[in-house]
């Protein structure tokens, strides 16, 4: 295991793609100190900013110990193995992420497993904008994996999403699922506004408040209960919505009735 | 500064050079008999190719409408980068690239003149700031003239004289070099969301017909004594069924044909060979085409090669792509011009499972091996169209090489191989007939006597390859080909070292080539168009030319017109 | 005296080309032609406070200096700083342009310009959907509809209707100004009666007819050319159009939903949205269906109000549908002269058009994250040159705060707020009048800029100041390497 202190705390934004076990697998504690990381427009080396120390032998877990709000996509293209980190984490964590697992106990910031394909990304904390959504102009949003939030995420989360599943224990802010085609977002508290906007495919399940729906959208049915994946089903009663209809979409968003009494008038369209 | 290259295989396909041991001098930028070899910086390029710099005659390289897809596109961009050296600027790729990152690539390549086909008048000056911004190669840009009101409106009055005027009056206002004509009659069209579906539909809001505008303006090219012909982008263009409208094209033109010199040159026609009733029935026209060009003299054209790879297309041709993004759904730009043209760009992955894209494939290729004289059709993906430049390498492996191209032909889609006589087609090009459809055929067409040959009073523009014909057979080491050609080992514009082993060395600017054509008559037309300047444009008449300020460099040719 | 003329006014992205100019003594005496704004700034940029020579920070305070001590200053600033950051550039020339991209680069640092503030959403959009749009002289020949959506242009862009839009004459569709005129009068008449009565308070004021029932009144049937305004209140543009839609605020993408919803014949669950009835919705699409040409122009009350750049891309969408059924177009009705300019730089440059990070020694963008104002806010840069812009006027507190805190460089004609906190400031030439140049037009027609009168002595372009600036940093960064 290698454990990554900061030496400081970071001003200037700090790109380290190099933090990844599959990176760190098979180098010495020295190699993986001269990894090239760039903090502002200077090119370091990773022993520059962090202490270094191998615990155990093999490099699949990395451990970081300490605030690294400024350090952006750790976890880049990472296949295997772990990382644990015990503070705030910066920008794109876990970008193109394709296996293994990634555990944060504190808050990260935007763009949080965008483009991913597989893997598991738990944040204890809240999670920013753009969580597990593409980049600009980008269409490619999440392929696969599993994305758990414990607090709340910022807006714009899980646009062009295709596959896999994100879960958030918190609330959630405007634009969910923009664009969605497939996967599933299971909101358990409150969801701000165009949630499902321009979606066509996939589910958005929402079990608290949702602040308005967009005209587009049509009722469907009533429905008691609703399955998130395998193992899990949220019960509801749920009123279904179809949409979006300005793309002709096929996307289904369901909103607790208990918690929604303000979409009660679409009960006699039914 | 003076230098020698001694001792490589020269191909030089004007002068009639193949695969030659001999040595070129070059002295003050250009090409001379002999120097004396102690004063000179010599190249030992003993065991390699040397060939003209490249001259692509068809890449989209600069322009509103380039810059237009750079900005639709970040995407794209991430995924390739330039970082900034000593030497030279940063920038972005992939089908797109930044005009520094143009340049160098261009140059690693060995190409050293690029013509940049597609240029709205009113919007010229963009043109050519971003061209002034392209370092390392040569580089003209040819006005889209086809749909402008002062030709149609010429046309349909039938008076050609004054519509030849107009031209040449354009070609020196917007520092043009050649016409170029786009769906004709489509774009105006456009300009309502319609298009003309055959040579003899009427222009909507003008008496004239595409058929008019073709011949038209291949009379007035004729009449100016331009030095490349029109430059034409066919009707139907992308659309099943039109290598019958290419054909008609093509015969419509037989009669303006004098002597032995092509009158036009088709662009892209990969684009423009497709049978079948719809996309389900699409197939290959590349032999029904290939027989009438092998029994004519009047054209040249272009392959418009499609490379398996994520791209962005563009063109002139508003409503072609517009039925592309009704195919696609993607991301769609159109930009329509007042009095002149129309544009539009649609990114888009050619993917080899794809029955249609991998039948593409196999067009242009089919063209390229079918049409049997090297001097009638080029090497070009249309760029960024079929494909970034920077996988002509590979198109060049596919044409010396049948094993090649059946490596790739086997991983495509099982339907397509039925749908071309590809696989059936063993001609393999030699490294003289490439030299012919990268370098001499082009400058020929293009009427460029400084490129695209060695001879005595050439620009100094040489591409040294790490190719030894002797040794190497060509079918086989297709990748070594492929290699060699996608980094120069050396390439040298007027005279300067500009890239070894396909690192740049040194930046440099090349220049900007435009037409200065001079008529019999002292030119009214600046007062007729003060007069007309604000019905036809929302800019002023002064602030309409392009003025020298716009080019970093330039280098005027002056025509003179037989009107 | 002399007179010049096809003048490019330096004011807004409309960049007309027609201005006359009498200049006498070397002062500009006269313009013809132009709006309001454009005679202000020709003649009353004299009248402002000109500062001539480069100042810099001494013990707290902004004193003279050289500009060979100012352009030494800058240089260290820039070249030893990890995060600088380059802003501003919408108000100079593409010239000046190129030269900042090269300076940015140099430095490693984020290249941003004023979008970033106002039409950065709209760039956005089109980067998710595209746009599919004209030069301006097409909707003048073409436009029988024209939807002018979350924007003025009576007061901001006072002379677009006249030269480009409803009121243009063009080949295949007239002017319609005699019409519109009347309603203008009428409209300038009531407000003036408004404000005397609120001046004067009168017993039991006469009630004020609305213009526009809101039901699209019968002339919408009318033929030739047709003006719609959709904005949260009447503006003075709204007063002329033929049908003026209020919508509630911040729900213009709900509507543009709506919109596309009904022009692909869908139905809605819903009787209204953002306070519009669906019956009324369903006739305004059967009146953007009928049109030959249509096309919308949309400003800031679409970029910055709620949803921001999914405003842009619904819009973009919804005119994507109308282009099934008939020939529509869409453009940001771009503010300062030549903000599209140094977007369009940038993208040939860099391949991005604002929020360019060189700090990896390549181009990188990602607008959340290499913007100016979301690195400010993150307190990330450690200097910063501003040029040709005020963001100390027009950014948040906190970003504000961040910015004047670390070492700033100012160049611009005027003493600003931002000039007042900098370290060093570099008065300028006003490009377009003092200095030529290059600008793009909102519809990225490229117009070149006149040098009409000469600058005080000793003033020099952004250009100029930037290349010194450039040459000095290139200096210091090889001395940095060879120490290295």
């Amino acid at each position: 295991m290698i454990v990554l202190t900061p030496l400081r705390k970071f001003q200037f934004p700090v790109m380290a793609e190099c933090i990844s076990p599959d990176v760190f697998q098979g180098k010495s504690r020295d190699e993986i100190a001269s990894l090239t990381v760039y903090e502002g427009n200077r090119r370091k080396k990773l022993g520059n900013l962090f202490k270094i120390e191998k615990e155990s032998a093999e490099n699949l877990k990395i451990t970081i110990k300490g605030d690294v709000n400024e350090v952006r996509r750790i976890g880049s293209g990472m296949k295997s193995g772990e990382i644990m980190v015990f503070g705030n984490v910066g920008m794109h964590l876990g970008h193109k992420m394709e296996g293994g697992k990634i555990t944060v106990h504190g808050d990260v910031d935007g763009w949080a497993g965008s483009e991913m394909k597989g893997g598991l990304i738990e944040i204890q904390g809240n999670a920013g904008n753009y969580l597990a959504s593409p980049y600009r102009g980008s269409s490619v949003g999440m392929r696969g994996g599993r994305i758990v939030v414990s607090g709340n995420i910022g807006t714009d989360s899980g646009a062009s999403m295709q596959k896999g599943v994100i879960k958030i224990h918190g609330k959630a802010g405007h634009f969910l699922g923009f664009r969605m085609r497939g996967g599933v977002i299971h909101v358990e508290k409150d969801v701000g506004d165009r949630a499902g906007a321009c979606m066509t495919g996939g589910k958005i399940v929402v079990s608290g408040s949702l602040e308005s729906i967009l005209p587009t959208f049509t009722i469907d049915k009533m429905k008691p209960k609703v399955k998130i994946d395998q193992n899990e089903k949220v019960t509801g009663p749920f009123y279904v919505f179809l949409g979006d209809r300005s793309e002709n979409g096929k996307g289904k968003l369901f909103a607790s009735k208990a918690a929604n009494p303000h979409l009660s008038s679409f009960e006699k369209l039914l | 500064m003076e230098l020698l290259i001694k001792n490589g295989f020269v191909f030089d396909p004007i002068n009639g050079i193949n695969s030659e041991k001999m040595d070129i001098a070059i002295k003050n930028g250009k090409i001379v008999d002999s120097i004396q070899e102690k004063n000179a910086k010599v190249i030992d390029a003993s065991g390699l190719t040397v060939m003209p710099g490249g001259v692509d005659i068809h890449s989209h390289i600069a322009g509103g409408e380039v810059n237009a897809g750079r900005l639709l596109r970040p995407e794209d961009h991430v995924k390739d980068v330039e970082r900034k050296t000593a030497i030279t600027r940063s920038g972005v790729g992939y089908s797109i690239p930044s005009t520094f990152t143009t340049g160098y690539r261009y140059s690693r390549m060995g190409y050293t003149t690029i013509m940049n086909p597609s240029m709205s008048p009113l919007e010229a000056k963009h043109t050519h700031e971003e061209l002034s911004d392209i370092p390392m190669v040569d580089k003209a840009s040819y006005p889209l003239l086809g749909d402008w009101w002062f030709v149609l409106e010429y046309l349909q009055k039938g008076d050609l004289e004054e519509c030849a005027r107009h031209i040449a009056w354009m070609m020196e206002t917007v520092k043009g070099y050649a016409i170029k004509i786009v769906n004709p009659g489509g774009l105006e069209s456009w300009g309502f969301g319609r298009n003309v579906h055959s040579i003899d539909d009427r222009v909507p809001g003008f008496d004239v017909t595409p058929r008019e505008i073709i011949c038209g303006l291949c009379k007035v090219n004729k009449m100016l004594n331009l030095p490349h012909t029109i430059h034409l982008h066919t009707n139907n263009l992308g659309v099943p069924g039109n290598y019958a409208t290419t054909l008609e094209t093509m015969k419509c033109l037989e009669d303006l044909a004098g002597d032995d010199k092509p009158v036009a040159h088709i662009t892209h026609l990969q684009f423009s060979s497709y049978k079948g009733r719809d996309w389900r029935t699409m197939k290959s026209g590349a032999e029904e085409i290939a027989n009438y060009v092998n029994n004519h003299s009047h054209l040249t054209m272009d392959m418009g090669q499609v490379i398996f790879t994520d791209t962005t297309t563009m063109t002139a041709d508003g409503p072609f792509q517009f039925n592309l993004y009704n195919l696609t759904g993607h991301k769609w730009v159109n930009h329509d011009v007042e009095t002149e043209t129309s544009g539009g760009i649609v990114p888009f992955r050619y993917r080899r499972k794809n029955v249609v894209n991998a039948t593409q494939w196999s067009i242009g290729l089919e063209l390229a091996l079918l049409i049997k004289d090297p001097w009638k059709i080029f090497l070009t993906t249309d760029h960024p169209n079929g494909g970034p430049f920077t996988a002509y390498p590979k198109i060049i492996a596919w044409l010396i090489s049948k094993k090649a191209r059946m490596a790739t032909l086997k991983r495509t889609h099982p339907k397509a191989i039925k749908r071309s006589i590809l696989s059936s087609i063993d001609r393999e090009m030699s490294l003289y007939e490439i030299a012919v459809v990268t370098r001499g055929g082009t400058s020929k067409a293009l009427g460029l006597k400084h490129k695209g040959h060695l001879g005595v009073g050439a620009d100094g523009d040489v591409a040294i390859y790490d190719l030894n014909p002797e040794s190497i057979d060509l079918p086989t080491d297709y990748k070594v080909v492929r290699k060699a050609f996608s980094r120069a080992k050396y390439t040298i514009k007027g005279g300067q070292v500009l890239v070894k082993d396909g690192e740049v060395l040194q930046e440099m600017y090349g220049k900007t080539m435009w037409l200065n054509v001079e008529t019999d008559e002292p030119c009214r037309i600046p007062e007729e168009m003060k007069t007309k300047f604000r019905d036809y444009w929302t800019v002023e008449f002064d602030n309409y030319p392009v003025s020298d300020h716009y080019l970093r460099s330039q280098s005027p040719i002056t025509v003179k017109a037989s009107i | 005296m002399t007179i010049v003329k096809s003048v490019t006014c330096p004011v807004c992205g409309c960049l007309c080309d027609d201005i006359e100019l009498v200049v006498e003594d070397g002062k500009v005496e006269e313009v013809k032609n132009g709006c309001a704004i454009c005679e202000s700034k020709f003649i009353g940029y004299r009248g402002e406070h000109r500062v001539l020579k480069p100042k810099i920070r001494q013990n707290g305070k902004l004193v003279d200096t050289t500009l060979q001590e100012a352009v030494k200053k800058s240089a260290e600033i820039l070249a030893n700083a990890n995060y600088p950051i380059l802003y501003g550039w919408s108000s100079t020339s593409c010239e000046a342009q190129r030269v900042g991209v090269e300076l940015a680069e140099e430095v490693g640092g984020v290249l941003d310009n004023t979008a970033v503030v106002c039409h950065g959403p709209s760039i956005l959009g089109i980067q998710e959907v595209g746009i599919p749009s004209c030069t301006l002289g097409q909707v003048r020949h073409r436009a029988d509809l024209v939807i002018y959506w979350g924007c003025d242009p009576w007061s901001a862009h006072p002379r677009h209707v006249e030269r480009y839009t409803t009121f243009a004459e063009g080949r295949f569709e007239g002017s319609e100004w005699k019409g519109y005129l009347q309603k203008f009068k009428a409209a300038a008449g009531r407000k003036k009666i408004k404000r005397v009565m609120k001046q004067a308070p009168v017993k039991n004021p006469p009630s004020i007819e609305p213009v526009t029932p809101s039901e699209p009144p019968q002339k919408m049937k009318k033929d030739g050319r047709k003006l719609i305004v959709v904005d949260v209140r009447r503006t003075m543009t709204a007063e002329v159009a033929d049908y003026f839609i209020q919508v509630e605020p911040n729900k213009d993408y709900e509507l543009m939903e709506a919109l596309r919803a009904l022009v692909r014949d869908q139905e809605l669950d819903v009787n209204s949205v953002a306070g519009i009835s669906v019956e009324c919705l369903e006739e305004l699409v059967d009146i953007m269906i009928g049109c030959n040409f249509g096309i919308i122009f949309f400003g800031l009350g679409l970029t910055m109000s709620a949803g921001k750049f999914r405003n842009i891309d619904v819009a973009i969408s919804l005119t994507r549908d109308l282009n099934m059924r008939t020939k529509f177009a869409i453009m940001p009705m771009r503010g300062h002269f030549n903000v599209t300019g140094s977007n369009t730089v940038f993208t040939w440059q860099t391949g991005y058009p604002f929020g360019v990070d060189f700090s990896l020694g390549y181009p990188r963008y990602n607008p959340g994250e290499t913007t100016s104002v979301d690195v400010l806010l993150r307190r990330e840069s450690d200097a910063a040159l501003v040029i040709a812009s005020d963001p100390v006027a027009n950014f948040p507190k906190k970003a504000v705060q961040h910015l004047v805190k670390n070492p700033l460089i100012v160049i611009d004609p005027h003493m600003n707020a931002t000039s007042l906190m900098a370290d060093v400031v570099f008065p300028s030439a006003f490009v377009g009048i003092e200095v030529g140049g290059t600008a793009y037009r909102m519809d990225h027609v490229p117009l070149p800029l006149k040098k009409v009168v000469d600058p005080p002595e000793g003033v020099l372009s952004d250009k100029e100041i930037l290349n010194r600036i450039l040459e000095e940093t290139r200096k210091i960064k090889l001395k940095q390497v060879e120490a290295a």
